[in-house]
């Protein structure tokens, strides 16, 4: 008998050993720092070797070339290893920059500042990718993915507060510095208008869908008139209401007295609400009909009354496509939110445009970083909320990146 | 009755809507001066009422190029890497890929711009890029959902019938999976004609410039001339892959 | 000529196909038969390639598989599942006609044979030609994969349970006509079913499969009268084995010339089987039937003691 053993051996795990190459072609290959005089004069970029020298940037690439060495053959322990020096790596990122910054900065020029190059920006995507690719191998739960999170975050702070004399020149956190009252009232004005423009569409995208259940009709017409809404251009719609609503405010004396002005908060309200609508109206709508006829039956044919088949059938199947329709709809409000600022409505796009008309760069991430980490997070958290309501999906996958 | 209308006028019949939405978008992009009175209307104080920088047409042209150039190497590049990765020899890259294009789809259009420009500098070049990037996730997306959710048993006869894998990718996978991916590249058009107005902000001059121009110098005229044209242009595309959505889903229904 | 020399077929730790051997002869139709998971499956897609033995050789026509390319061996064997795995977005003409094209056949030629293929299944050329696959019955449907799986003319035909999720009725139709077809086109076809009577139906020889391993082999009778062990033996009906090999067995084969004696008014048709014929009796509660022709003419008889005790003289 001829059997011969096919039991294939597991090949590298190329994906972490392509992310370490691309990885290490960034920190070679393109500058990791800029420096700069002051705000005004445009940064140097400074490439690793530049900075750390020739040693110093091959100390520089071991870790990476550890981690590719350690996914070159995937055994569990190996690649374990890997994903805890992936980890360390990323919390040891601003570690490494406030080193380089030491390195490079002049100290007799304390107007200096220290800016983010393309390297650091790589490396932090790569970095992240390798975790979430070894959290998939490794079929580490949504908890691992939310620790791992904790512990980088934790990392940050701590490097921040421990250098904090070396990470000052941060341009990041010289543009914070000097704003930083405006930089909470950005955030919290942000919030707000995300916020109450979710609400206000969670409200009335329900009594809409309650209201396209009773016609076939005014279903047919209000996703019609949803999907254009949608389809409209954000910048568009926002210009679109500065016309109608000034006129309001100026003819209309209670609209004015509750401060709808043609400019500010009134059409960027109204913009993200109408948005807003037709996630939520689709996925209540389908949250409603959606309860297969059978378990409705089989409820009121066990002798549920009306009520208790509302609270213990329906909402309950339901409840997870409504977040759902709130969780996209949240996600979607905030990156809109930031054009909002074009109309006045201030948040966080503020800072986003006033960067990009000053050419003035981390003024620009000042605002956009913590609008995507905003995303993100409202993304993964009512994410898992919707997960872990519904019954029937699994809850180990999924969760933070 | 309809049995009545000659073959062709039936079929420009089914293009009305986009064509409609077209005409109107062009009839406005060329004659925008006619339009001055009601405009004069609008805005009463101001002695300019057309957007004076800049033709129309030219700068639907330039909205149209940018959007068009992102957005076809977007196709070209997100459906291969979607068909690389689910190929037996990219198929390590498939997780990864997969997670990261759903998780992609959650950083806002806005942010991705304004991050773009600071790596990339000002320009149309960066504008491409920067929509090319964000174009891509819901392509890929939707190309892999396309080719993993191919019901079992018609790629197993695929193979039991000897198709060479070329041959089941452009026969078999990529047609029944050609609405999906539609879906991704209309999603995608879609979100790059309202980011590339965005472009605006960061110094391209294509539809997006009367309404920031407008919004900057209090100028409502000027804000409801780009807004009217790059709604229409958003209307036009959106209805026509509406049409070829509809064309594709089902043969033969 | 299909043949199985100690096939192994393993998934990770598991086992699915344990040193297998089996011979199917040119023009023998041969069920592979057992509970679901035992590897009839794995054995039929180890054949065509789909899946690749891990041991032991499989020949055909005395050429090992792994000799051939894995396409221009599938383009010779018919290969037809349950989920029919027809395209979507083809019409029936456009997909029967897959392999020919494949094979690159003249259109001309392709279209000729597509036609030839409709008629031999029963499917009207210009009812059916330009249907899509979703606008077709089960029954439609399963007859068209049986069409392009036959297109090419190939000598072997695999099949994975073709009429499982298909309704009784519609079933035993499609059974009789591929007994027909088989009759006439004398194909070499491996059939994996987990329908008893199906099985023994069609069956040249029965593979009985437990656990990755042949239990028992042969003809349905010789089975159905001696089963290796109680596994087969329930496998084939339990107690219900005699009336299976009644349902196997044609009138014709156990009727006597007419006897002078009056001829009973119950009657069967010669080529009912013996199953029909006692179920006659059972309800016309006789113990004797007269056998008829197609045109009602008797022909023989067969009484309820012949039936039974037939046996003995064979």
């Amino acid at each position: 008998m001829r059997v011969s053993a096919h039991a294939r051996a597991p090949g590298a795990n190329r994906v972490v050993v392509a992310l370490s190459v691309a990885a290490l072609l960034a920190l070679w290959g393109v500058a990791a720092i800029g420096v700069a005089p002051n705000r005004i004069v445009p940064g140097t970029p400074l490439k690793l070797a530049e900075v750390a020298g020739w040693y110093g940037a091959l100390l520089g690439s071991l870790p990476l070339l550890a981690l590719a060495a350690l996914a070159w053959r995937p055994e569990l322990a190996r690649l374990k290893l890997a994903l805890g020096l992936a980890l360390a790596l990323l919390m040891a990122l601003p570690a490494g920059l406030a080193l380089l910054g030491a390195l490079a900065l002049d100290p007799a020029l304390p107007q200096a500042r220290l800016g983010l190059g393309p390297a650091f920006w790589l490396l932090l995507f790569l970095l992240a990718l390798v975790l979430i690719e070894l959290r998939t191998r490794l079929w580490l739960g949504s908890l691992a993915g939310w620790g791992m999170v904790a512990a980088v975050a934790l990392a940050w702070g701590a490097t921040g507060w421990v250098l904090s004399s070396w990470l000052a020149p941060l341009a990041l956190w010289q543009e914070y510095r000097v704003r930083s009252e405006a930089f909470g009232t950005a955030v919290l004005y942000h919030l707000l208008l995300v916020g109450g423009a979710v609400g206000a569409s969670l409200v009335l995208g329900t009594a809409i869908a309650l209201a396209m259940r009773r016609s076939r009709r005014l279903e047919r017409a209000g996703f019609t008139l949803l999907n254009l809404v949608q389809t409209i251009p954000s910048l568009a719609l926002f210009g679109l209401l500065l016309a109608p609503l000034a006129w309001l405010a100026a003819n209309v004396g209670w609209l004015h007295a509750l401060g709808v002005r043609g400019i500010g908060w009134a059409p960027a309200f109204l913009a993200l609400l109408g948005y807003s609508l037709l996630p939520m109206v689709r996925n209540t709508f389908v949250a409603l009909s959606g309860v297969e006829a059978g378990v409705l039956e089989a409820a009121r044919g066990m002798g549920m009354s009306r009520a208790q088949v509302f609270w213990q059938v329906r909402l309950p199947l339901a409840l997870p496509v409504v977040l759902e329709g709130i969780r996209i709809t949240t996600v979607q409000a905030i990156g809109l939110a930031a054009v909002a600022a074009l109309v006045g409505a201030g948040g966080l796009g503020t800072f986003i445009f006033q960067g990009l008309g000053q050419a003035a760069m981390d003024l620009v991430l000042l605002g956009a970083l913590p609008i995507l980490a905003m995303a993100l997070a409202a993304d993964a958290l009512l994410g898992a909320l919707s997960r872990r309501l519904s019954p029937q999906e699994n809850r180990s996958h999924g969760g933070a990146g | 009755m309809t049995s009545e209308v000659p073959p062709d006028v039936g079929r420009l019949m089914r293009w009305r809507a986009p064509l409609v939405w077209l005409s109107l978008l062009m009839l406005l992009a060329a004659g925008m001066a006619w339009l001055t009175p009601l405009f004069h209307w609008v805005e009463p104080g101001a002695r300019q009422v057309i957007y004076p920088h800049g033709d129309f047409l030219v700068l639907l042209g330039r909205h149209l190029l940018v959007v068009s150039v992102a957005s076809l190497l977007a196709v070209l590049l997100g459906v291969g890497a979607a068909v690389l990765v689910t190929r037996p020899a990219g198929r390590d890259f498939l997780p990864l890929v997969a997670q990261f294009a759903s998780m992609g789809q959650t950083f806002p259009p806005v942010a991705v711009l304004a991050l773009a420009v600071p790596v990339l500098g000002f320009g149309t070049w960066p504008i491409i890029v920067a929509l090319l990037l964000y174009g891509l996730l819901p392509i890929v997306r939707n190309t892999l959902a396309g080719l993993e959710g191919l019901e079992a048993g018609v790629m197993e006869a695929a193979r039991g019938m000897g198709m060479s894998a070329s041959q089941r990718l452009l026969q078999v996978e990529l047609p029944l999976a050609a609405p999906v991916i539609l879906a991704g590249i209309r999603t995608s058009v879609t979100v790059n004609i309202a980011t590339a107005a965005l472009g605006a902000t960061v110094g391209a001059s294509n539809l997006g410039a009367p309404i920031i121009s407008g919004i900057v110098n209090g100028n409502t005229a000027y804000v409801l001339q780009g807004a009217v044209l790059i709604g229409l242009l958003a209307l036009c595309v959106d209805s026509a892959f509406e049409r070829l959505q509809r064309g594709l889903g089902h043969p033969g229904r | 000529m299909i043949e199985l020399f100690e096939v192994t077929k393993r998934f990770g730790a598991e086992t699915a196909v344990d040193g297998i051997s089996l011979r199917v002869e040119s023009g023998e139709l041969c069920a592979l038969v057992g509970t679901s998971g035992c590897g009839k499956s794995t054995t039929l897609r180890m054949i065509n390639r789909l899946i690749e033995h891990d041991g032991g050789e499989i020949h055909l026509d005395g050429r090992p598989v792994r000799e051939f390319d894995e396409q221009a061996l599938r383009r010779r064997i018919g290969y037809a599942i349950q989920s029919t795995g027809l395209f979507p977005h083809w019409t029936v003409a456009r997909n029967i006609g897959l392999v020919p094209r494949l094979l690159k056949w003249p259109a001309t030629r392709v279209r000729a044979r597509v036609e030839e293929l409709m008629a031999l299944l029963g499917l009207p050329l210009e009812q059916f030609a330009d249907k899509y696959p979703h606008q077709l019955s089960g029954g439609q449907a399963q007859r068209v994969g049986v069409a392009r799986a036959l297109a090419a003319d190939p000598d072997i035909l695999l099949m994975d349970e073709p009429f499982g999720a298909l309704d009784p009725i519609t079933r035993e139709s499609l059974q009789a006509e591929l007994r027909d077809l088989q009759a006439r086109l004398n194909k070499t076809i491996v059939f994996v079913t987990h329908d008893m009577d199906e099985a023994l139906a069609l069956a040249d020889r029965l593979v009985v499969m437990r656990a990755g391993r042949i239990v028992q082999q042969g003809t349905p009778l010789s089975l159905l009268r001696d089963p290796a062990d109680d596994f087969v033996a329930s496998l084939l009906g339990g107690e219900d084995r005699g009336l299976k090999e009644a349902a196997i067995t044609p009138v014709s084969e156990r009727m006597q010339p007419l006897s002078p004696r009056l001829l009973p008014k119950a009657r069967v048709h010669q080529s009912a089987s013996l199953r029909q014929a006692l179920s006659v009796m059972f309800r016309e509660q006789a113990d004797r039937l007269a056998v008829v022709d197609d045109e009602d003419m008797a022909v023989g008889e067969l009484s309820l003691r012949r039936l039974v005790e037939g046996r003995r003289d064979e």
